[in-house]
C-alpha cells in the first residue's frame, strides 16, 4: 500500500495540462482526406486510366469502387476508435469493417459471376502486388505513427485495421490507375494480398503500437 | 467512506486541467476501485500491488485519451484489463520457461528414483556447492516458489540475469549429476 500511495503522489506532482487527443471521428476526418490528397496526387502523377470514366458506368465496376471507399472509410474510422483504450465507447462503429467486407465479397463474387466470357488476364501478375504494396507504405508508416501517440489495448487488431486503411489507398489507386477489366487478376494479385498485409499489420500493430 | 465514484469524471477532468489534488484523490479513488477487481483474478497480494502499479502508471500516461466527456469507468477498466492481461502472459509464459528447465532436471532424476545414491538431498547439497548469487537463485525459485521477476527485485539483479544465472545452475547441476552417475 505504501509504494501505492508513494507511486500516486508521484504521478500525481505530474499533472502539467496535457493536450487532449482529438476525437475519433475528427481523427479519423483527418486521416481520410490526407489520404484522399495522397491519393489524388498519386492519380496525377501516375495519369489515371483513360477509359475512367467510361468504366464508371459499368455497374460492377462502380460497385467495386464503391465497395472499396466503404472499405476505406470504415477502416479509418475503426482505426481511429481502436487507437483509444476504450474504443471510444463506439464498440459497435468499431465493427463496421466486418459489414463492409462482406459488402465487398459480394460484390467482387457478383462482379466474378457477371464477367462472362471473362476479360482476357494482362500479362503482368505479382507487378500489381508490389505497386499496391509501394503506394500503402506511405499512409500505412504515418498511421502507426499517429496511432502510437493514443493508448490501444487492442494493439494487434489495431495494426491490422490500419494496415487495411492504408492498402485500400493502394488498391483504390491501382484501380482507378491499371487498364485491365480481369476481375480474376484483381482478386488474385489486388485483394488477395491485401488482406495478407492485412495479417502482416496485426502482427506488426502488436510490436509497433505496444505502450 | 464517502461515495466519490459519481465524480470521478469530474475529477479526471479537473486534473486534466491540471489541478494535483484532483488527481492524486482520483488516483486513490480508482486504485480503490481496481484492488478488488485485481484481488479476484490474481493469487497474491504483492502481485496485485504490482499490476496495481503498472495500472496507474499507464493511466497516467494514456490520460490524454481521456476527455471527461464519457463515463471514466469502462475507460479506466480498459486499461486495467489490458495491463492484467499483460501481466498474466508473461506471468504463464515465465513458469512455462521454468517448466522446460525443470522437465531436464527430471530426465536425470526419474532414472535414479529407487536409487538412494541422487536424492533430493544430494542435488539440494550440489546445490549449496553453487556459487553463493546460483545458489540463492535457485532456493527461491525452487524450493520457496518465486518467479524469475520477483527474485530479481528481491535480490536486484534484473531478470533475464536472474534467468541467466539459473540457467548456467542448471547446467553445472548437469555435469555434476552427469559426472556423480558416472563415477557410481
Amino acid at each position: 500500500m505504501g509504494n501505492i500511495d508513494e507511486l500516486i503522489s508521484k504521478l500525481a506532482q505530474d499533472t502539467a495540462t496535457v493536450k487532449r487527443a482529438p476525437h475519433p471521428f475528427m481523427l479519423s476526418i483527418e486521416w481520410m482526406v490526407v489520404a484522399a490528397f495522397y491519393l489524388a496526387v498519386s492519380l496525377m502523377i501516375s495519369n489515371a486510366r483513360h477509359d475512367l470514366l467510361l468504366k464508371l458506368h459499368d455497374p460492377w465496376f462502380a460497385a467495386e469502387i464503391a465497395a472499396l471507399a466503404g472499405i476505406f472509410i470504415s477502416t479509418s474510422l475503426s482505426a481511429a476508435l481502436l487507437s483509444y483504450p476504450d474504443l471510444y465507447q463506439k464498440r459497435r462503429i468499431a465493427f463496421a469493417p466486418i459489414v463492409t467486407f462482406a459488402l465487398f465479397v459480394l460484390v467482387i463474387f457478383l462482379a466474378w459471376q457477371a464477367d462472362n466470357p471473362p476479360a482476357p488476364l494482362p500479362a503482368h501478375s505479382f507487378e500489381c502486388t508490389i505497386s499496391i504494396t509501394l503506394v500503402a507504405l506511405l499512409p500505412a508508416a504515418w498511421t502507426f505513427y499517429v496511432m502510437r501517440k493514443f493508448a490501444s489495448t487492442h494493439t494487434h487488431w489495431a495494426g491490422g485495421i490500419a494496415f487495411l486503411f492504408a492498402f485500400s489507398i493502394g488498391a483504390l489507386w491501382l484501380r482507378l490507375y491499371e487498364q485491365n477489366d480481369s476481375i480474376v487478376h484483381v482478386i488474385e494479385w489486388h485483394y488477395l494480398p491485401m488482406l495478407g498485409f492485412g495479417i502482416i499489420g496485426m502482427w506488426l500493430g502488436k510490436k509497433v503500437l505496444k505502450w | 467512506m464517502t461515495d466519490t465514484t459519481g465524480n470521478l469524471e469530474a475529477l479526471m477532468r479537473q486534473s486534466l486541467a491540471g489541478d494535483q489534488r484532483a488527481y492524486a484523490a482520483l488516483l486513490q479513488e480508482t486504485s480503490r476501485l481496481l484492488r478488488p477487481f485485481l484481488a479476484k483474478r490474481l493469487n497474491f497480494t504483492n502481485e496485485v500491488d504490482d499490476v496495481l502499479q503498472e495500472i496507474l502508471i499507464s493511466i497516467h500516461k494514456a490520460r490524454h485519451t481521456y476527455d471527461g466527456n464519457r463515463p471514466y469507468k469502462p475507460w479506466v477498466y480498459a486499461i486495467a484489463k489490458f495491463r492484467l492481461q499483460d501481466y498474466l502472459r508473461a506471468h504463464y509464459s515465465d513458469q512455462l520457461r521454468h517448466a522446460d528447465d525443470l522437465s531436464e532436471m527430471e530426465e536425470y532424476l526419474h532414472e535414479d528414483v529407487t536409487k538412494p545414491a541422487i536424492s533430493y538431498e544430494s542435488i539440494s547439497g550440489e546445490v549449496q556447492k553453487l556459487p553463493n548469487k546460483q545458489a540463492t537463485i535457485l532456493r527461491l525459485m525452487h524450493q520457496e516458489g518465486y518467479t524469475a521477476k520477483e527474485v530479481a527485485e528481491q535480490i536486484g539483479m534484473n531478470e533475464s540475469a536472474v534467468k541467466v544465472s539459473a540457467h548456467r545452475a542448471y547446467k553445472i547441476l548437469r555435469q555434476r549429476l552427469e559426472n556423480g552417475k558416472l563415477e557410481r
